[in-house]
């Protein structure tokens, strides 16, 4: 990966009297191959759980992943997935049938996109008119127009799609990611989490759960505003080596306690959330601060545009942390904002106006520094809408309800192919008839970009090795792979 | 007559076909239909063709027993015609009817009488498990008994034996004090309690702990906090930014310590909170006797558990209607999360989808809550307040107000003297002809005043002089100034006037409830009556019929709140002790405690929680003999590791050992005030206030922020009470304990998380409170044992960790303190200080060091 090298870190502790020297010495020394590595004791009380970089099974194409999630279900007739023959029958009654969330509340109108598609880039791929910065970088994206998780509500999608199956309490991506493959950083959480200013999506802290694997990889979320992280500065008396002998002490006295408890793994995560809280302490404020990204960064994300100005102040810092080593990013929005069960015709474009730019913007910035060939960036929610009217009770009201049989996502970089489109929808946008990508597919195809084998990359539990995909029979999708 | 040949037939099939599998409609037909028939043959509100498919015995239309070729509804299928919409019926499956009717198209079982309208609740749903009445099961009697203390281990025992586990041995004394302690309490023991405890020869020593602590006043604060969790307690409206202050929530807050405290049944808890104006004999307009009363006061701040959602209905929202309804459904939301563990919101706009909750049912339901709310005469939190005065104390305060009245009066009649003086002076600074008009046009109420006379005020404004005097003479508005404070001094003589927020019903409005079709409230559908969800109601509730209550209050909470204390209701009873259960053992025995519905987990020891939902009814539905039946428990008092525990069940879901788990954050907070002996122990009350510091963070003071800057005063003893008399606002969570996962109630929280994340390690390491504490802590130290860092540093551990320092310990840290002490004066050294500044490095070595037994593992877990 291209990321701005300062020096050796080994360099870095012996110039300047690094404070951390002495605490991290020797887990720095290990990584960079100057210890041999500690003999893997068999006892499973004994067990540690660390993030050292992780060899991964095969060469990986991808270091890094930035997902911006869109909890709700963002349509894809309106913004991804055209469909003529839809429009041909807006108003009528829907000729097939449908597979509707919920008969009580469903009508059998069809609704025909009001807004209109075009081709672009040289790929031709259609988007709708409310995406006209994604339009300029379709040339980057694959487009999947065929996912599925056959579950038809908001907490068993987000579990599809975010902890790969549709149950709840399970690890979620990010902390597989960190799990099989440690943090490229010592300075920064392995996996971090930007929120929205007006709070957590819905089903909040499960969004960036570890689930069952060690606390170790849980995502850490960050204040939605300035001061993004709190208490980085040490007190003046003690920073730097009284703080350095603070921890050790600490260390000690923990390394005490957990010899004490084998086998605790929340008293493991602890040990290591002092040692990654002090690295914090000089990186974090840092990466987390926009203000010396050159104007014309600022300009292309839209921080000068008070629409824009929060997803884009977000998506610079998930490109700064990437740069910086962090594993896996999730910028979420807040609620279930793209859930337009009504008032599509006034919210969507609302949302689309607050977040395409900055995320066209990231696919951009990330190729101009040379980060999208192993960075892999993902936009999309947890299921998409149906074709049909929902709450015909006159225009401004119009919605349409949950679809988890065909619905779209956009994936990019870390070795997902340029300009293409994948898998169709039927002719009107209901469900995916041509190369259907299961939301476990998705997970396989993802992780072996990431050098992992999905079903290697497993954790025991109850006896049993559990995985991102368990047992579903995942496959796959080469033909997404460049 | 139908049942009665069904069975015949049943009989006779046997014989008649012999070894062959009989189809039964519950099992082999009622799928079929379900999914391609009853949707509109059943399910809608008029049934399609009058046929309703949803019971054999409405089949007879359609089908003939024994003669699939003469039933219509093979025909039907068969010829394509039906379904309608949707998939067709397989092959297989038609193959499946046609051998049911050739049978004889039997039932399994006799099938209802009567049948809700609506999607139809199988039986399936009635024999989930969490639907079943409580029935008390045998204590498990294959156990080694030596081991059991009380039933609880039993039953545990039972299952772990299967997986070859066995207790874990007893926790040692320290431990157990220290977990008790923690856990009823919320603080530490003090070391005097501990070496009382270590000392007590008693053979009861361990059970007269329990009681001591059962009976201490921190206990309630501690428990009253898990139930403040469950139901979204906030000292703020939430809902939208301004997020404006509740003044009046905490006494709420205090009804539900004094209940702890005074071991309440939990049945008159709940009833007082769902009906505690009906049983107080209030309503809207008529509840000033009732608020003279303690007891009746008591039940009327009770009902604010229905007043805790967020509302945003006083804070001037954009869309008022839908921050109406929204109040109504988050409550509802609180109340069946709390009460019913079912996630009953599903359903507000559609039928649930994994549980057999209709529509319908959420709206009946709603029913119930809806005339004390009446979204349609709304009433804003504002208008819901109720004052505590007393007829003396209200007369004296009329009697007051007419006086400053007055007093105001007078002050602006000085005030215009003073206008009408400064407008002869000026009226001469214009030219004669216009002297006459202008001074008629002033003399006309604005509303009255013609375009001319507008225009010749416009032309001579300064001549107006009917209001700010100030502009014109200083002096003179200082006397008018003088006197309205005269006026507002005599106000404040006024009794202080406190309020109960309060859901009371007006009386004899009783708004129709209307299933809201989609949950949109633009779109009100059908009115329904009030009553319990389908799948739960049973004779005892339905028909619903309204208690009788003699004020005018519709009696539906009354009547709701005794069928759900009744001891009949199937999920009330479980999801408390199930709660109770999570708090002690931290893990529940359904371990999603808010849901029991099929999208939660299933009971690991369903027996257990059945035979303590009894037990907990049994006993009166105290909370007190409950907690000795758990703490008492082998189970309780093992120790926390255990290898084989560990490894085999990692989550403990066997209870093979006592699950370690982090303070939570109220806990840290309070102890670390405790230890350092600044603790507060004032109980009750209004809060102690929040605000944001210039760091950003949110600490507990007086908030002295602007729009510009955060800042935050100290306000002396108040800044040292326990976590739950600190305010709660919900734009504002105080740092420290927002950053241990105390929640954010929007609109509540079932189940905290337990994170391990770097922001927490930073709040240990570089976090103001934490720092003070760990200052106090060393001076505290250093003052019971000066200059005797030895003497000192066990007692740091005694205070911490309820245990002797070891050897190895003491060395390490007094050598730490050396080092540390040596750097610090260094640091001193070099630095310029303030005047009046005197640096006392081994002070300030001590507090580094007291900071790093306050960030240590061993003082954040409970073991």
């Amino acid at each position: 990966m291209n990321r701005p090298k300062l020096c050796s870190r080994r360099h870095f502790l012996h110039a300047n009297g690094y404070s951390l020297g002495t605490l991290a010495l020797a887990s720095l020394l290990e990584r960079d191959g100057l210890l041999a590595a500690p003999v893997k004791p068999e006892s499973f009380s004994e067990m540690r759980y660390d993030l050292t970089p992780k060899k991964p099974h095969f060469e990986p194409r991808a270091k890094a992943m930035i997902s911006m999630f869109m909890m709700g279900g963002p349509s894809q007739m309106d913004l991804f997935d055209p469909k003529p023959m839809l429009t041909k029958y807006d108003g009528q009654k829907f000729p097939g049938e449908i597979k509707y969330d919920n008969l009580a509340q469903a009508s059998s109108k069809c609704f025909g996109s009001p807004w209109k598609f075009a081709k672009h880039g040289q790929c031709g791929m259609e988007l709708s008119e409310l995406l006209p910065n994604l339009s300029k970088v379709v040339d980057e994206i694959t487009l999947i127009r065929s996912m599925t998780s056959g579950v038809n509500n908001h907490a068993q999608g987000l579990y599809a799609m975010n902890a790969g199956r549709i149950t709840a309490g399970r690890p979620a991506l990010g902390s597989w990611l960190t799990y099989g493959l440690g943090s490229e950083t010592e300075e920064l959480p392995a996996y971090m989490v930007l929120s929205h200013p007006s709070g957590l999506p819905t089903f909040s802290g499960e969004h960036f759960t570890n689930g069952w694997l060690p606390a170790l990889y849980q995502g850490t979320l960050i204040r939605p505003t300035e001061p993004r992280i709190l208490n980085l500065d040490p007190p003046p008396s003690l920073a730097g080596a009284p703080q350095d002998r603070q921890l050790a002490l600490l260390k000690a006295f923990n390394e005490d306690h957990l010899a004490q408890h084998p086998g605790e793994l929340d008293l493991q995560a602890r040990i290591a959330s002092y040692e990654l809280a002090a690295h914090m302490q000089t990186a974090a404020k840092e990466a987390l601060d926009i203000s010396k990204e050159p104007e014309y960064v600022k300009k292309l994300y839209g921080v000068d545009n008070p629409i824009t100005k929060d997803y884009a102040t977000r998506c610079i810092i998930a490109r700064r942390l990437v740069e910086r080593g962090v594993r896996y990013v999730q910028v979420l929005n807040s609620g279930q904002s793209w859930d337009q069960h009504g008032s599509l015709i006034t919210a969507l474009p609302a949302n689309c106006a607050a977040t395409d730019q900055p995320s066209a913007a990231l696919l951009i910035d990330l190729k101009q520094r040379g980060l999208l060939d192993s960075t892999v960036v993902h936009w999309g929610g947890e299921m998409g809408r149906l074709p049909v009217l929902q709450n015909d009770a006159g225009r401004e009201k119009w919605g349409r309800d949950h679809n988890t049989y065909g619905f779209s996502m956009w994936v990019a970089g870390g070795g997902f192919k340029k300009g293409h489109v994948h898998g169709e929808t039927d002719e009107f946008g209901h469900k995916a008839v041509i190369d259907e990508v299961k939301h476990f597919d998705y997970h396989a195809t993802l992780l072996k970009l990431f050098g992992l084998d999905h079903t290697k990359l497993t954790y025991k539990r109850n006896g049993l090795a559990a995985s991102l995909t368990d047992n579903q029979g995942a496959k796959v999708v080469e033909q997404l792979i460049a | 007559m139908k049942l009665f040949s069904a069975a015949i037939l049943f009989a006779l099939s046997v014989t008649a076909h012999g070894d062959e599998a009989m189809l039964t409609f519950e099992k082999d037909v009622r799928p079929i239909v379900k999914a391609h028939c009853t949707h509109c043959h059943g399910e809608e509100e008029k049934p399609k063709g009058k046929l309703d498919l949803r019971l054999r015995r409405f089949m007879d239309k359609v089908v003939v027993a024994g003669d699939p070729a003469k039933s219509k509804l093979v025909e039907m299928i068969r010829s394509g015609e039906m379904p309608e919409k949707g998939k067709k019926v397989s092959e297989a499956e038609l193959a499946i009817l046609e051998k049911w009717i050739a049978q004889g198209a039997i039932t399994a079982n006799a099938e209802p009488l009567v049948l809700a309208p609506g999607p139809m609740i199988s039986d399936d749903d009635r024999e989930y498990w969490a639907f079943q009445s409580i029935k008390r099961p045998a204590v498990p009697s294959d156990v080694d008994f030596k081991k059991v203390r009380t039933p609880v281990d039993a039953f545990l025992l039972h299952a772990m034996r299967e997986k070859g586990l066995d207790f874990a041995p007893e926790a040692d004394r320290r431990t157990l004090i220290r977990r008790v302690t923690l856990d009823l309490t919320g603080l530490l023991p003090t070391p005097e309690e501990v070496e009382t405890f270590l000392n007590d020869k008693s053979p009861l020593a361990y059970e007269q702990l329990v009681e001591r602590l059962l009976a201490s006043k921190n206990y309630s604060e501690r428990w009253a906090r898990h139930w403040l969790d469950v139901v979204g307690y906030a000292d703020s409206n939430g809902y939208s930014e301004a997020d404006s202050v509740r003044p009046q929530a905490w006494r709420y807050r205090d009804y539900v310590i004094r209940s702890m405290n005074e071991d309440k049944p939990w049945s008159e808890f709940i009833r007082e909170q769902l009906a505690g104006d009906e049983l107080a004999g209030a309503t809207h307009a008529d509840y000033q006797q009732a608020v003279l009363d303690p007891k009746r006061r008591d039940e009327l701040t009770a009902t604010a558990f229905l007043r805790m959602a967020p509302d945003g209905t006083g804070d001037g929202v954009d869309d008022p209607k839908l921050a109406k309804n929204q109040v109504i459904a988050e409550q509802m939301k609180i109340m069946t999360s709390s009460l019913m563990g079912m996630t009953v919101a599903c359903a507000q706009c559609h039928d649930h989808r994994y549980d057999p909750i209709t529509q319908a049912d959420y709206y009946r339901l709603r029913a119930i809550f809806d005339p004390a709310y009446n979204w349609e005469a709304w009433r804003a939190p504002a208008q819901r307040l109720y004052s505590l005065y007393s007829p003396e104390e209200r007369a004296k305060a009329a009697e007051i107000e007419k006086k400053a009245a007055e007093i105001n009066r007078e002050a602006q009649a000085i005030s215009k003297k003073f206008l009408d003086e400064i407008f002869e002076v000026e009226i001469l600074k214009l030219p004669e002809a216009e002297r006459a008009p202008f001074r008629v046009a002033r003399a006309t109420p604005k509303e009255k005043q013609t375009a001319e006379q507008k225009a010749l005020i416009k032309k001579y404004p300064s001549a107006l002089a009917t209001y700010a005097l100030d502009l014109y003479d200083k002096k003179k508005q200082d006397i008018v100034d003088a006197k309205v404070a005269e006026a507002t001094k005599l106000r404040a003589t006024k009794p202080l006037e406190g309020f109960v927020m309060a859901l009371m019903e007006v009386k004899g409005q009783v708004p129709a409830t209307k299933l809201f079709n989609r949950g949109d409230h633009d779109q009100p559908k059908q009115a329904v009556t009030p009553g319990e969800l389908s799948i739960i109601a049973k004779p005892e509730i339905e028909p619903f019929k309204p208690a009788s209550v003699a004020t005018g209050s519709t009696g539906r909470r009354l009547a709701y709140a005794e069928w759900l204390t009744s001891g009949q209701h199937p999920l009330v009873a479980r999801v408390l002790v199930n709660r109770f259960w999570l708090n002690h053992m931290g893990r529940g025995i359904v371990n999603t405690p808010g849901d029991f519905g099929h999208q939660g987990e299933r009971p690991t020891h369903p027996e257990l929680l059945d035979w303590l939902a009894d037990e907990f009814m049994q006993s009166g539905w105290k909370l007190k003999s409950l907690h000795r039946v758990i703490m008492l428990s082998t189970a309780y008092r093992q120790s926390s590791t255990s290898e084989a525990s560990l490894h085999t069940d990692p989550e403990n879901k066997l209870y093979a050992r006592f699950k370690m788990h982090r303070l939570d954050a109220e806990t840290l907070r309070d102890s670390m005030l405790a230890i350092t002996g600044s603790l507060v122990q004032t109980s009750y009350g209004a809060p102690s206030g929040v605000g944001r510091d210039p760091q950003g963070r949110v600490v507990v003071g007086i908030d002295k922020g602007t729009i510009t800057l955060n800042k935050v005063d100290p306000a002396g003893a108040d800044d040292f009470r326990r976590s739950i008399y600190v305010q709660v606002r919900r734009s504002k969570p105080v740092t420290v304990l927002d950053t241990f996962d105390a929640p954010t109630m929007s609109p509540n929280c079932e189940l905290r998380a337990q994170t391990t994340v770097a922001p927490q390690s930073l709040l240990l390491m570089n976090d103001t409170f934490v720092l003070e504490n760990a200052r106090r802590l060393a001076v505290r130290l250093q003052t019971a044992a000066p200059n005797d860092p030895r003497k000192q540093l066990q007692q740091a551990w005694q205070l911490l960790y309820s245990k002797p320092a070891t050897e190895a310990d003491l060395t390490r840290s007094l050598a730490y303190l050396d080092e540390q002490t040596k750097a610090l004066t260094q640091y001193h050294h070099d630095i310029q200080h303030a005047k009046g500044v005197v640096p006392n490095p081994p002070q300030e070595a001590m507090a580094s060091l007291c900071q790093i037994l306050c960030s240590s593992n061993r003082f954040l877990y409970v073991e």
